[in-house]
């Protein structure tokens, strides 16, 4: 089941922009190898889901993958075939925030060339350019 | 165990975050200098030479200020957003013989038999930190793993051949490395039912009807 959060406060949220760059969640923190954003965009929680099941599909007792992105903003939509007007349309999915810099995926466990072409699996399906990071030595 | 590495650096006049920026575009690492009751100062180190240095891991460095050195420890590293450049450096003065606390990586050595036999490796610890003579500051710390079979785990406690000086500060029965059997994955996803939205905080549930 895609991620959603359990509670929430309001149903509904603005759409917000995207500024700057990732000041944290912009280094691999569990694992030995990350997935880092280049790009900033919205990640729906099904993309997380497929990227997950991708990941896993490859890495399949290798390793242990690590999702450090969670979609906690609701995303509205209008039905379909309906005119313009009558106010907001309903929540329809979640997404993450992502802000360049931002470690969506870490890898432990795995060797550097099966965590690159994880990865690079993993990274078809992301709306955002990816590129493939190590753990900073001493972190 | 880390020798103490030369590097040498300028005193700054000019402090800021514009004049900061205007020397890290001239390839010059801003930096400060503090501790043992004398003034803080405002330096610049080369970033050709800063970045081997961080990168080797050394902690103790003799730093050559306008021709008087001092022994510092590099107590702190600022990166950019994406890692690839060094942004500021913070140097503590110490003395030889005092003994301070630092973090020092943790390097796995050796195969562990559960890995061979199927399993994964976790390592929740990555660094240690540590109490020791500022002149007797450990690279790393090398854990051996070649008896890790799937199931068992490597904690503090089971740390025994430090350097006399050494001592951890991590809780005894900390986790370092641990080898566990892979999970079954479930790679099919339920779909999300329809219509299912989380509980929001503060509201009231209808009634029902009338």
């Amino acid at each position: 089941m895609a991620l959603m959060p359990k509670r929430v406060k309001h149903r509904k949220s603005q759409r917000g922009r995207i500024k700057g760059n990732a000041t944290r969640g912009n280094t691999v923190a569990f694992g030995e190898f990350g997935l880092q954003s280049t790009q900033a965009g919205h990640i729906r929680a099904t993309t997380i889901e497929a990227c997950r099941i991708a990941a896993n599909q490859y890495i399949r007792g290798e390793g242990k993958l690590y999702i450090r992105i969670f979609p906690d903003k609701p995303k509205t939509a209008r039905p379909l075939e309906t005119r313009m007007g009558t106010g907001k349309g309903e929540p329809d999915h979640w997404v993450a925030v992502v802000k360049p810099g931002t470690v969506m995926f870490e890898i432990a466990g795995a060797s550097r060339d099966a965590a690159r072409e994880c990865f690079n699996r993993v990274a078809h399906k992301l709306p955002v350019g990816c590129r493939l990071v190590e753990r900073r030595p001493g972190t | 165990m880390s020798t103490a590495t030369k590097l040498t650096a300028n005193q700054r006049s000019k402090s800021g975050s514009r004049n900061a920026h205007r020397l890290r575009l001239e390839g010059i690492v801003p930096a400060n200098v503090y501790g043992h009751g004398k003034d803080p100062l405002q330096i610049s180190v080369p970033a050709e030479t800063a970045r081997p240095l961080v990168a080797s891991g050394h902690k103790v460095v003799d730093l050559e200020i306008d021709g008087a050195t001092e022994k510092v420890l590099l107590r702190e590293v600022q990166w950019d957003t994406f890692g690839n450049h060094l942004l500021h450096l913070d140097f503590m003065r110490i003395d030889a013989e005092q003994r301070i606390l630092v973090d020092v990586p943790i390097h796995l050595r050796g195969t562990a038999p559960g890995i061979v036999a199927g399993g994964i490796l976790e390592q929740p610890l990555h660094a240690l930190h540590v109490d020791c003579l500022a002149i007797e500051v450990p690279d790393e710390i090398a854990v051996r793993i070649n008896s890790l079979d799937i199931g068992q785990s490597i904690h503090v406690r089971d740390l025994t051949d430090l350097p006399p000086s050494v001592v951890i500060k991590n809780p005894a029965d900390a986790v370092i490395v641990h080898c566990v059997k892979p999970s079954a994955v479930e790679d099919v996803a339920a779909p999300t039912p329809g219509g299912v939205e989380p509980e929001v905080i503060g509201k009231k549930k209808d009634d029902g009807e009338g």
